[in-house]
Formats: structure tokens, sequence, C-alpha cells
């Protein structure tokens, strides 16, 4: 009994440890070291071809060498709580392998000192919704380290809306229609050809 | 043309052997000879086209649940659109089928419903979505006249293994849709399209096989073994019946409404699944859409032999033990299959997921096949309207489950999968109250009144003034050779030593 209660307890430990070896796993676990801004025009942003200024730095309240572990920086475009109602495919859990809050990158590379700004176009395969910018820093071994985004913790402010392409194009309407109007009349046409061969009497 | 009444049983103008009704008594799958087996390659592909437009979205719901913004309750609206819109067109196919033949309803069942899978490339709003699943759903019912049309086509000894395989070949479609689909996407995306507009684009492989295969159909198909349903009323070889009669006979049969429940929970089960098993996958364990496809895929690509295997089971059952081993059988699988599924809810881990998934599709299936070994003998003068109650009945155990247990974020999935599997077993249980006075049911055997023959059980469907009119001369021939259904043991007993007895002059 003992030993069962020594070998539960190693084996526990051993996994904490390796948590803090092998980067955290949880998000509540980061530290928010890193300060985003979103700058986009005003009113409904259309993706493809509306383009967001983001920019990242340090926050310069942290000391000097917060970020010596940073070597990568992932910043992404996430849903805002008002786009997950309903979806459980956008849910936000805590376990950074099961969250699915950001889905679209924004821009992933080597990690400067410096502050850094982008210009993005929205891309055409981001869905009608509403978002914000958060940005991970990852270390050597492409684990989250830190993050920082551009709302607050409760992701209440600075949201922006982003509005989906169609993907109809008027080409792809005329042809739904032409063949439809197609099995339709085919289906007429057969039934005054059997009206025709039947009236023709017995074979 | 003179058909003569003795129907001997190698008629040179078959391919097959056949029997008096000129059904074929044997079932040769790699042959293509009108009429029969014509008739068996038309019906399954054209069902088969039918499931893949059906079940053309749920593989590629993770594109267009972005670009169309859909919640998950809108998704799961649309999947109870989609079986639901089934339910009375079965209903209204069988009738068509008793009426106007299996050749002509169905085409024009296939050639409307066409239209709405091309209008899918333009839907844009969950309501648009909604409607054209809902319309797209109603091609389901060609299971009706596919299986209507076996039963026309294929004897007593090969019904079940003829409806098994036509089924289970078009039900296919609901397995390899979610393999073509997301690879038809991915082509179209690779050549150049974005990804809300290679959705659409991909929908017109559906639409234009159905549409061919309707063409197919019309060309190539025959009502049953000796012509058209048309031609044949106008020689007066077939008397043509009246709607209200046939509905009648139907309706009041008890048999047919138990098949219905029991159906519900097979085929019902299986429809259910291949609209929220793609998700699942993907949402659950995090694959890749492709991946998603491929594993949700094999759950109906098990339809290959799995439906078939059913009905074979059915048919040699049949031999063996009569109607009453085809109803033990049929219990026994499809309460097996509600076990699997309860299991399938609860297992974590991917393989073990997948193994669960394959061994209940067996079962379900398995229990779809067996359901038809039985329904061609429930009646015969409303075998439409029986078969579709039946498949009818199906579609509503796939609106009622996709409603109770996944319908928006009650809950969870797998809390779903579990639940209908108790939902399952429970459902199964009214196949204990099925009883034929000729053959027996499960805990009965059969009837020893002098009343309890074959003849006397399809003759109730005619009064003595239609039988007087002689309206009920194919009901005694298929009377006659339903005999077999009395098993082996009783049925060498009470006749002559040759195979099949000749037809009542």
């Amino acid at each position: 009994m003992a030993a069962r209660v020594l070998v539960l307890s190693s084996i526990l430990t051993f996994s904490c440890f390796a948590e803090i070896c092998y980067g955290a796993v949880s998000f509540s676990s980061l530290e928010r070291t890193l300060v985003v801004t979103a700058s986009h025009r005003q009113g409904l942003l259309l993706a493809g071809e509306d383009k967001i200024t983001v920019a990242w730095g340090l926050n310069q309240s942290f000391p000097a060498g917060t970020d010596s572990t940073y070597r990568t920086i992932k910043v992404q475009l996430c849903y805002a709580p008002i786009s997950q109602v309903d979806r459980a495919w956008r849910k936000t859990e805590d376990h950074l392998s099961k969250d699915k809050t950001c889905q679209f990158k924004i821009v992933e590379k080597p990690y400067s000192n410096t502050n850094e700004t982008l210009e993005w176009t929205i891309e055409r395969d981001v869905p009608t919704a509403t978002f914000f910018v958060r940005a991970y820093a990852l270390d050597q071994h492409n684990n989250k380290v830190a993050y920082g985004q551009n709302t607050d913790a409760k992701k209440t402010t600075n949201l922006f809306d982003i509005q989906a392409i169609t993907g109809r194009h008027a080409s792809l309407d005329i042809a739904s229609v032409c063949f439809s109007a197609f099995s339709v009349v085919s289906l007429i046409g057969f039934f005054f050809a059997e009206k025709r061969k039947g009236g023709k009497g017995q074979q | 043309m003179e058909i003569s009444s003795n129907g001997a049983e190698t008629q040179p103008k078959f391919a097959l052997p056949v029997d008096s009704e000129h059904k074929a008594t044997e079932f040769r799958l790699f042959s293509a000879a009108a009429p029969h087996m014509r008739a068996f390659h038309l019906s399954w592909v054209s069902f088969f086209a039918c499931f893949v437009s059906t079940f053309a979205a749920p593989p590629l719901l993770p594109i267009i649940r972005d670009n169309l913004n859909l919640t998950a309750t809108d998704i799961g609206n649309a999947g109870i659109a989609s079986v639901s819109g089934a339910v009375f067109a079965r209903l209204a196919m069988g009738t068509a089928c008793d009426l106007f033949g299996p050749r002509l309803a169905s085409a024009s069942l296939i050639l409307l419903t066409a239209p709405v899978v091309f209008f899918t490339s333009i839907a844009s709003s969950p309501v648009s979505f909604l409607l054209v699943r809902f319309f797209t759903g109603f091609s389901l019912a060609t299971f009706v006249s596919t299986q209507f049309w076996m039963s026309s086509m294929f004897s007593a000894p090969v019904v079940g293994t003829a409806n098994g395989v036509a089924g289970g070949w078009g039900n296919l479609g609901g397995g390899a849709t979610q393999l073509i689909m997301p690879l038809v996407f991915g082509l179209i995306r690779d050549i150049g399209a974005v990804k809300f507009t290679a959705w659409r684009i991909a929908f017109f492989i559906p639409a234009l096989f159905q549409t061919l295969s309707a063409f197919a159909v019309l060309m190539f198909g025959q009502d049953l073994p000796d012509g058209n349903y048309k031609r044949l009323q106008k020689s007066g070889d077939k008397q043509k019946d009246k709607f209200s009669r046939v509905f009648y006979h139907g309706i009041t049969n008890y048999r047919g409404w138990i098949l219905a429940l029991t159906y519900g929970y097979c085929f019902g089960v299986e429809l259910t699944i291949d609209n929220i098993i793609a998700e699942y996958f993907y949402d659950r364990f995090n694959l890749k859409l492709h991946t998603a496809g491929i594993i949700a895929a094999s759950f109906g690509l098990a339809n290959i032999i799995s439906r078939p295997g059913g009905g074979i089971l059915s048919d040699v059952m049949g031999k063996r033990f009569g109607m009453r081993g085809r109803l033990w059988t049929l219990w026994t699988v499809q309460t097996l299959g509600g076990v699997f599924c309860i299991i399938l809810g609860q297992v974590d881990s991917l393989s073990a997921s997948v193994a669960v998934m394959i061994i209940f599709s067996i079962f379900v299936q398995a229990a779809c096949g067996l359901t038809f070994g039985v329904v061609p003998f429930v009646s015969r003068r409303s075998l439409g309207v029986i078969s579709g109650m039946t498949g009818g009945g199906g579609n509503v155990g796939a609106v009622v489950t996709q409603l109770i247990f996944f319908k928006g974020s009650k809950y969870s999935k797998e809390t779903g999968i579990t639940l209908m599997g108790v939902m399952i077993i429970c459902c199964s249980l009214p196949l204990l109250l099925i009883y034929f006075p000729q053959w027996g049911g499960m805990f009965c055997g059969p009837s020893s009144a002098k009343t309890a023959t074959e003849e006397d059980y399809y003759m109730s469907e005619w009064s003595s003034d239609e039988k007087d009119k002689g309206l009920h001369e194919a009901s005694l021939k298929f009377a006659d050779n339903s005999r077999r259904e009395r098993g082996r043991s009783v049925h060498s007993q009470t006749l002559p030593s040759n195979a099949t007895p000749p037809a009542n002059a």
C-alpha cells in the first residue's frame, strides 16, 4: 500500500517536473509579458481586402532578461467570446493543446528584442466573426512561454468585426441554374417520349 | 405475347432461373443480364448517388460552418432536416411504386431533387443551408423504390440477399461521400480556388452523378420481369390497383408499424452517425479534415459487406428456420448493435474508437439488411406501402435521435452516442410482438388453425369482389412461393419432393 502511494506520488512529481522542463501546458500559467496593439480602419473589416496593423513588443515594466528564453513570436487572430457561443469548435480551453481560440496565424517569425509592427491583409478564409489579436512567445522547443493580446483579460475591449467573403461567383450561380433546368427539362422530355412510345401500341 | 400461367422453371427468355412470377431464384452478382441483374445494378447505383448527395455536406462542415456562419444549433437543425424530408417521401414513394412502377417513380424523384444539390453551391446563410439539406434528403426515398424493385425481381430464396446488397451498396454512398467530398474539395482548392469557393464547386460532382444515374434508370430499366407497368397494364397482364385499397391494407398491418419503429433504430442510427461522425472525430481527436473524413467513411463503407451480409444471413436463417429464424436473428443483431454503440460513446482513445465504430457499423448495418429480409413477406398487395412505412420509419428514427441527443450543446457528442445505444436496445424489443399465423413469431409457433396458411394470409388483403375479378392472382402465386418461410424441417414434411410446387391453376 505504501509502495503504491510512493509510486503514484513520484509519478505525479515527475510529471510536474516534466511540465516545467518541457514548457507550460496551460494558458493560465503563461505570463502576459508582451504588449500587443492592433489598429484598423473604422467599420466592418472585409476579408481579403482590409488590412490590420499589428504591433508587439516586450512590456518594459518587466525586468530585463524576462525574454531570454523567447526564440519565436507567433501572432494570431483569435475569436472573441461572442463568436464562440454555441460553437464548440472554437472553444477556449486552459489546456493549450486543446485550446481552439486562435485559429488563424498572422505571422510567425524569430523574436527580436525591439518593438515590431506588421501590416496584414486579412486572408480570404477568415470567417465572419468578432476577433482580437494575441501574440505567443515560443522558446527553442516551440513551447509557449508567454503571451500578449490587444484586449483585456476578459476579452471585452478592442474587439473588431470581420466580414468573410461569400465564396460565391456569378459563373457558379449561372451553372447551377442551367444544370438544374436541364435535369427538370430532360425528365419532362422522357415522359413525352414514353407517352409517344406507349401510344404507338404494344411492341 | 402469351405468358403461360404454369410458368415452367426454365423459360428460355430469361438469363436466370425464375419462379412462377418470373422472379429470379438466383442472384448472380457479376451479371448485368436484363431484366433482373440489370435492374439490380441500376437501382443500387442510383440509390448510391442519392446517398452521396444527401451526405455530401457533413464532411465539409468544418469549412461550410465558417463560410455560412453556422452555430452548432444550425448544424444540428440542418442534419435533422436532411433526414426528415424523406419520412413522408418514402411513404409516398412506396405508394407511387405500387401504382406507377419503381422505374418511373425513382427516376422522377432523382431528377427533381438534382436541382437542389446544384443549388447547394449558392447557399449563403443558415436558412438556405437548412433548406437545401432538407430538399436533398427527399432523394433518400429512392431506397423504397430500390427495395420494391428488388422484391419484384427476385424470389423468396434470394430476396433478402438482393435487398441487402442493393440497400447496402446504396448506403455505401454515405461512406464514400465522406472520402469523395474532402478529396474533390482538396483538388479544387489546390488548383487555386479559395476554400469558401472550392466547397461550392465540389457539390457539382454529386449533383451530376445523380442526374446521370437517373437517365440510366429511365433508359435501361424495366419495372417487372415481364415489362413495364404501363405496357403490362395495357395488355391486361398487370391489373391497375386502387390507391385507397393499397394504402389501407398497408397501414392497417401492425407488422409494418413495428418494423418501422425498429428500422428507425438501425437505419436511423446509421443516418445519424453519417451526419455527426466526421465532426465528432475532427473535434474530439483534433484530426485533419481529410483524416476525419477517412475514419467517418469507414463507417459507411462497411456497408459493402455488412448490409448484404445481413440479407444473406436472413435468407440462410429463413431457409433453415423459416420466418422465426429471420426474426430472431434480426433482434439479436440489432440489440448487439446497441451494445456496441454504448461502448463507442465510452471509449476515449482514437484507435479504440475507430475499432469499436467499425464493429458497431457491421452490426447496425446487418440489422438493416435483416429487416428487409422480413419486409417482403408482410404484404404482397401493399408491398410498396409497407416498404415505404419501414423506410420512412428509418428516417423518423434519425430525426428523433438527432433531436433528442445531437441538437445544440445540451449533450456532448460522446454522451449522445451512449444514450443512442440504450435507445437502440429498447426500441428493438417490439420485434418480439411480430406474429404470422402461418409461420409463427419469436416466441410462438405457427397457428394450428385450418385458416392459417400462406394463401389465407395474403388473400385477406383482397375482398371477394376483387377476387371475383381475378385481381388477386399475383398474390396467390406469391403465397405459394413463400411457403419456404416455414423452415426446412416443416417445409419438407408438407410438400412433395420436388423443390418448387407447381402454381395453382
